[in-house]
């Protein structure tokens, strides 16, 4: 039994508190897969609880309902913390998954008399809680463009929105706005010339 | 390709868990048919739990005394093995309002992995198709058929929202309709083409009852489809269909 490795937090500064705790949640997360370990889970408990208590009851104003999301999500964590992968992501979006879903099936069985989850169907734990590694980054940059799109000309925005970002050939474009398809080919060339200006600028 | 995908709006919904059971599970059903509406998703459920969790206002009380605490926390723990039972709430330091949830909690020393699901198969006059896992735990009511029409109802349904597979044979078509509300369709497999142009597999409509439309197919074709109200027929045959409109929708 080496619960004495288990590494805890060094400091708790209500400012740091995201940060410092990213790398002791997964240590606490390790040790209650591997040994069921209560005080690691009591550190994780202590963490989460009290949030999830104060979204829910922000979310839907009953404080019942809220212990009982409460309830259903630490269950939950405690339970299929085997089943947390920390190199797939964050422990927070893991729990945050497991609320969502919880709560879902919860207020879906109060709704209609449905005794089935479904929410784990909707939401499969192992996918969600995953994040690619440079997402922030891309998302950043996704921000960037989407912004200098949004100051081109109209028509340049429309065919950049429609082959970039809905897929669309230049062919179905030029069918779907009802012009040549030079016109398009041509339209789509200046935007992406006008891209890359605005977008260099920034680095001038 | 998938060219037609739900709404930004209608992804962040689906991922907060704010959508009715019926449009969570046609949305969840897109997403596996479309990668790219699928990669949303999961960036804007990591958002999501970003913004959830670190509300300044639902901050714990930490202080400068806490790392004692736990350094203290730590040494008690080790004095006991994992087995003893007397570890109370009180010693864990939930000692709260959560106490009884925390004892009741880590008394079961079960764990819990869900099961497997097999892809559910379905068949409809002399074709097989697999469903998305989203439908997987939802009931399905035998086919109901009218012509190169069928449709079964599923238990999705929740209030005026009405779920359905629609299953039309090669050359078939719905009769021109309106909706009084919303109808949304996802291809899940074959292609159909009306007024407003042609969709595929993985292809998800949302209409308003602005739209007019009159959905045929070359190929056949299997819908999931929701609608919050009776479609309304518009012309020929179909106004005297007018009464089972919910029969088919
Ligand atoms: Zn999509």
């Amino acid at each position: 039994m080496q619960t004495a490795t288990v590494n805890y937090p060094k400091t708790s500064h209500n400012d740091q508190m995201s940060t410092d705790n990213t790398g002791a949640l997964i240590d606490f997360m390790r040790a209650i897969a591997t040994q069921r370990c209560q005080h690691a889970f009591s550190q994780v408990f202590k963490h989460f609880a009290p949030k999830i208590k104060a979204i829910s009851i922000k979310k839907y104003g009953s404080e019942a309902l809220a212990m009982e999301i409460v309830q259903d999500t630490m269950t939950n964590v405690w339970r299929k913390a085997h089943l947390f992968n920390e190199t797939k992501g964050a422990v927070s979006t893991w729990i945050y998954t497991i609320m969502r879903n919880v709560t879902f099936d919860i207020l879906r069985k109060s709704k209609s008399s449905q005794e089935i989850s479904i929410s784990d169907d909707l939401w499969p734990l192992d996918e969600y809680a995953t994040e690619e590694k440079d997402t922030f980054q891309d998302h950043l940059q996704n921000q960037e463009i989407l912004k200098r799109v949004n100051e081109l000309p109209n028509k340049q925005q429309q065919v950049i929105k429609g082959v970039y970002f809905h897929e669309l050939s230049q062919e179905q474009l030029a069918q779907q706005l009802n012009i040549p398809l030079g016109t398009v080919k041509s339209r789509l060339r200046l935007a992406l010339e006008k891209l890359k200006q605005n977008m260099g600028d920034q680095h001038d | 390709m998938i060219n037609h995908h739900p709404k930004s709006e209608l992804i962040n919904a689906f991922v907060a868990g704010e959508l009715p059971t019926a449009l969570s599970v046609i949305v969840a059903s897109h997403l596996e048919l479309c990668r790219c509406c699928n990669d949303k998703a999961k960036k804007i459920n990591q958002h999501q739990a970003d913004d959830a969790f670190s509300d300044a206002d639902l901050s714990l009380n930490h202080n400068d005394n806490s790392q004692e605490n736990t350094a203290l926390d730590n040494r008690e723990f080790a004095n006991h093995s994992l087995e003893d039972n007397k570890l109370t709430a009180h010693h864990l330091e939930v000692n709260n309002e959560f106490a009884d949830m925390f004892a009741a909690i880590v008394a079961d020393k079960t764990t819990s992995t869900p099961a497997t699901l097999d892809p559910v198969e379905i068949k409809v006059k002399d074709n097989t198709y697999v469903l998305p896992k989203a439908l997987s735990n939802i009931q399905r009511a035998s086919w109901f058929k009218l012509g190169k029409l069928s449709r079964s109802n599923l238990d999705s349904s929740e209030n005026e929202i009405h779920s359905h597979l629609i299953h039309i044979e090669a050359g078939g078509e719905i009769p021109q309709h309106t909706h009084n509300g919303y109808e949304v369709t996802l291809i899940l497999s074959g292609d159909f083409y009306d007024e407003l142009g042609e969709y595929s597999q993985g292809d998800f409509m949302w209409l308003d009852k602005q739209h007019k439309h009159q959905p045929k197919t070359k190929n056949g074709c299997l819908c999931l489809t929701v609608a919050n109200d009776a479609l309304h027929f518009t012309q020929g045959v179909g106004k005297i269909l007018n009464p089972i409109g919910s029969l088919i929708y």
